[in-house]
């Protein structure tokens, strides 16, 4: 399949408009970012990693719950219709690019601000486990059987793995950490942070978010086509089978 | 009806493929489960309290002297010296204070006035540190060069987050 053809299946006038979107917000945040926005007090230009690791950890979040609302609309709805899990595995995918991100740009702040890349605290610990669940979850898609095995068995795990991402948020609050507690969702609505700080952060979270819709929506439409080939690849073998057996006769 | 896929010349790449897939799957699975159960350890017996604060030292469970601790506080203000190649200063938290030396330069944006946490031993009266990151706040203020300067706006007292 060329590019052009693929572009063809996948691309509609929505997931254009999603990714402009997500174009434009991404430029407001480098530019923001890097060139309006002031330097922390404390922290200096290290402050600046603020825009993607927040962010990126915020879709990840979200790229997840996706992931478990899609596999429940699989195992709740009468049809079973694959394109709930198909949904499911393309959040999840994305979900774990994101927070790999907020790892790496985590620690790369811990380096500047902590003077470590890493400390085995509640919120990064809870974290890492929190990937590597998620890494096992698309590991468990891809160990074959039929399509109704994979979303049965992936929409199980993504379920129970959801369950984590409250352990991660609040760990901050439940455990002493290194890792500060939340500066905008702080539950006390003191906001603790420079305006144009908050305002450069909050395009941030809305260009990342479009950015991972823009990608499930084409990710889950691949998926869609991969599965397709492999129903092809099946029917082929069905009647290649049914032909000898009619031979043999 | 035996459906495995034929092994004709059409399909004869598939087949394997798919089995090595498969196999390559469960590895990455075994992978993640020791790699889970390393995390889970890990954060079992050491994170779930990553710190005593300074006044907790033989008040807390866990925060005995003489073994090893990681303890919280603030580095107060005109404690910070470094003295050949070490650098020593004060840590307070709630009016208790503990006196400090580290190999070295801490790094990160160590300085007066922050709070950070020391990890080491309590010998006698001094905490012999040999790792020491700096805990920033939740706080995230412009640095501007028209306010007061730093020195005078900073108030040495424990930051929230």
């Amino acid at each position: 399949m060329d590019a052009q053809t693929f572009n063809a299946r996948v691309a509609t006038p929505t997931t254009r408009l999603v990714g402009a979107m997500a174009i434009v917000s991404l430029a407001w945040v480098v530019i923001g970012g890097l060139f309006i926005t002031p330097k922390d007090v404390d922290q200096g230009d290290a402050v600046r990693i603020m825009y993607v690791h927040v962010p990126t950890a915020w879709v990840a979040y979200l790229a997840f719950i996706v992931t478990a609302v899609a596999s429940a609309c699989w195992l709740l709805s009468r049809k079973h219709s694959m394109g709930f899990d198909r949904v499911a595995g393309a959040s999840a995918e994305v979900g774990v690019v994101f927070m790999a991100m907020t790892l790496l740009s985590g620690s790369l702040w811990g380096r500047i601000t902590w003077g470590t890349y890493w400390a085995w605290d509640p919120r990064l610990t809870t974290t890492s486990f929190l990937l590597v669940t998620y890494i096992g979850y698309l590991a468990v898609r891809g160990l074959g059987g039929s399509l109704e095995q994979r979303a049965r068995r992936s929409a199980v795990i993504a379920l129970l793995a959801v369950l984590e991402i409250p352990l991660v948020h609040f760990s901050v609050l439940m455990w002493r950490s290194l890792h500060q507690k939340a500066s905008v969702l702080s539950g006390d609505g003191d906001i603790k942070m420079d305006g144009s700080m908050l305002t450069t952060l909050l395009v941030g979270v809305i260009g990342f978010t479009m950015t991972f819709a823009w990608l499930v929506l084409h990710r889950q439409r691949v998926l869609a086509m991969q599965d397709a080939m492999q129903m092809t690849q099946l029917d082929a073998a069905l009647r290649e089978r049914a032909d000898e057996s009619k031979g043999l006769k | 009806m035996d459906l495995t896929p034929r092994t004709s010349e059409v399909n004869a790449p598939l087949a394997p493929r798919k089995r090595n897939t498969k196999w390559g799957y469960i590895a990455l699975l075994v992978v993640i489960v020791v790699a889970g159960g390393t995390i889970v350890t890990k954060f079992l017996t050491s994170a779930i309290d990553y710190y005593c604060n300074v006044d907790e030292i033989g008040s807390r469970v866990g925060c005995e002297p003489g073994r090893r601790i990681r303890v919280q506080g603030t580095v107060e203000k005109g404690s910070l010296k470094s003295i050949n190649n070490s650098t020593n200063f004060v840590m307070m938290f709630n009016d208790k204070t503990i006196q400090v030396v580290y190999e070295g330069d801490p790094g990160g944006i160590f300085q007066e006035c922050i709070p950070v946490v020391a990890q080491g031993r309590l010998v006698g009266d001094v905490f012999e540190a040999t790792r020491i990151e700096v805990k920033h706040s939740n706080a995230y203020v412009a640095d501007n060069t028209d306010r007061l300067t730093k020195a005078e706006a900073q108030v040495c007292s424990p930051q929230a987050g």
